[in-house]
């Protein structure tokens, strides 16, 4: 599991830093939270709830944004407390018992089957978005406004953005967290990013370095006893003084 | 060899009046300069050519027939600031997106289209590591490779010294050799319009359009009734 997560959300990572949407990623992260807690309450399969929830968190922040172009930092980050307020809230208004400690921070030691296939559906559709919309998405990443002069559709291919980094985050829940997800987003992804010659391979390269952050991580929890959501988010944050070297 | 013709083409940013009643005709084979101040409409006009957006009021012909269903025939080359020149891309993969679109993809178009700007020893090379001007003759491989007949250039020029700015219009007027239609738009004044078979000077609505020496000659009678928006 840890793995995969390592491999996946790196390589996800890498998409949406050459996107810029990281920060909308930060968003999803968080926005995820109401919609799991409700799919609990009611007794859905939360990740559903999350995916969903997390969707309709950055389509409200992209709907607002358009009107405060110049703030969209801001109402990203509003829209971010926001959503994660009411998940938050949902908790005891709708009188149910949920670990919101094991959602933000994950709890690796103690994932299980259904979480290993949650993550390998995500692989899956990553996987197929990238074989049907590669040469689209790296259009849309290099030059949006001739991606659309071309006659594609950038806000299709922004809401799969959406919708992968979603299944991502909710997949990634119970190894790192929602709130811990964004540093495996992040740090291996830079390395990967560095000269590399395309996408794709920047993709590859990130996920070498998660796999490498993340079973690092793990085995150093399983060394002190420590959770390894926390230790891995502190080894990317580490990672970035190599990088700083490195540049 | 195509002739896009404008006819009334009014386009509005909410209340903001962008263009106003513009017409215009670019015939193949022509290189045409594009000039006004920041705030002219010219990118505006840009994309309504190329119809990424529909015009409040007006027409575009390509020859006899409206742009809608002729569209594949125009590019438009954007403006460098629209460019994430950060993406991890190489030059032959950047120039192949011209084809995105179409249902044959050809690596010899690639390959025709950066020798045609001369670019074809810097396939392998990283964008962001050429030159400026390295990396406009990238983007304007980039729209040759989309095989249309009418190419609208974005301020091709801007940000780049004297001698890329010289070899990019040499670049523009060998495709108007070629037959094309060349429509470039430009912040350079003066002695820098030469260069073009035709001027548009554009401020929200067409101010002068017509030889280089008609243009400069009516833009100083403008000037001299107090409009000093250009030159």
């Amino acid at each position: 599991m840890a793995l995969l997560v390592g491999m996946l959300c790196p390589a996800t990572g890498a998409l949406l830093i050459t996107h810029r949407r990281l920060l909308q990623a930060n968003l999803t992260s968080h926005a995820v939270v109401p919609g799991i807690v409700l799919g609990l309450a009611i007794g859905l399969d939360p990740a559903f709830g999350g995916v969903l929830s997390g969707l309709i968190g950055v389509l409200v922040a992209e709907r607002l944004s358009l009107k405060r172009n110049a703030e969209n930092e801001a109402v990203i980050n509003t829209v971010l407390a926001g959503t994660l307020g009411l998940g938050v809230l949902l908790i005891p208004l709708l009188e149910i018992r949920v670990d919101l400690e094991s959602i933000l921070f994950g709890d690796l030691l103690a994932v299980g089957g259904i979480d290993l296939m949650r993550i390998c559906l995500a692989a899956i559709v990553l996987l197929l978005v990238l074989k049907t919309s590669y040469q689209k998405l790296v259009y849309l990443g290099l030059d949006p406004d001739g991606a659309a002069a071309s006659g594609l559709r950038i806000s299709s291919l922004r809401l799969v953005l959406g919708f992968v980094t979603a299944i991502v985050v909710v997949s990634s829940m119970a190894a790192v967290g929602v709130v811990l997800v964004i540093g495996l987003l992040s740090a291996p992804a830079l390395f990967g990013l560095y000269q590399a010659p395309s996408l794709y391979s920047a993709m590859i390269r990130s996920a070498g370095f998660g796999i490498l952050f993340s079973s690092i991580g793990f085995l150093l929890a399983i060394a002190f006893n420590l959770s390894p959501g926390p230790l891995i988010a502190c080894l990317c944050l580490l990672s970035l003084l190599v990088l700083g070297r490195f540049n | 060899m195509t002739n896009l013709i404008a006819r009334g083409l009014s386009f509005s940013y909410g209340k903001e009046l962008a263009l106003n009643d513009v017409s215009l005709e670019l015939k193949s084979g022509t290189l045409t300069a594009l000039v006004g101040p920041n705030g002219a409409g010219k990118s505006t006009l840009l994309r309504l050519l190329q119809g990424q957006s529909l015009p409040e009021q007006g027409d575009i012909f390509l020859d006899q027939n409206p742009l809608g269903t002729h569209r594949h025939q125009v590019a438009l080359m954007p403006q460098r600031s629209s460019i994430n020149w950060n993406f991890p891309i190489t030059v032959e993969a950047l120039v192949s997106l011209g084809q995105v679109k179409s249902a044959k993809r050809s690596c010899c178009d690639t390959e025709a289209s950066l020798q045609r700007v001369g670019l074809s020893a810097l396939a392998k090379k990283r964008l962001d590591s050429l030159s400026g001007g390295q990396q406009q003759r990238a983007l304007l491989a980039k729209t040759l490779s989309q095989k249309a007949s009418v190419f609208l250039l974005d301020e091709p020029c801007a940000a780049l010294d004297p001698p890329s700015r010289a070899q990019f219009l040499r670049l523009a007027r060998q495709l108007a050799q070629a037959g094309l239609t060349v429509l470039v738009s430009s912040h350079d004044w003066g002695k820098a319009l030469n260069a073009y078979d035709k001027v548009i000077t554009l401020d929200k609505t067409v101010l002068a359009f017509g030889t280089p020496e008609d243009v400069q000659s009516k833009l100083q009678l403008i000037n001299s009734m107090g409009n000093h928006c250009c030159g």
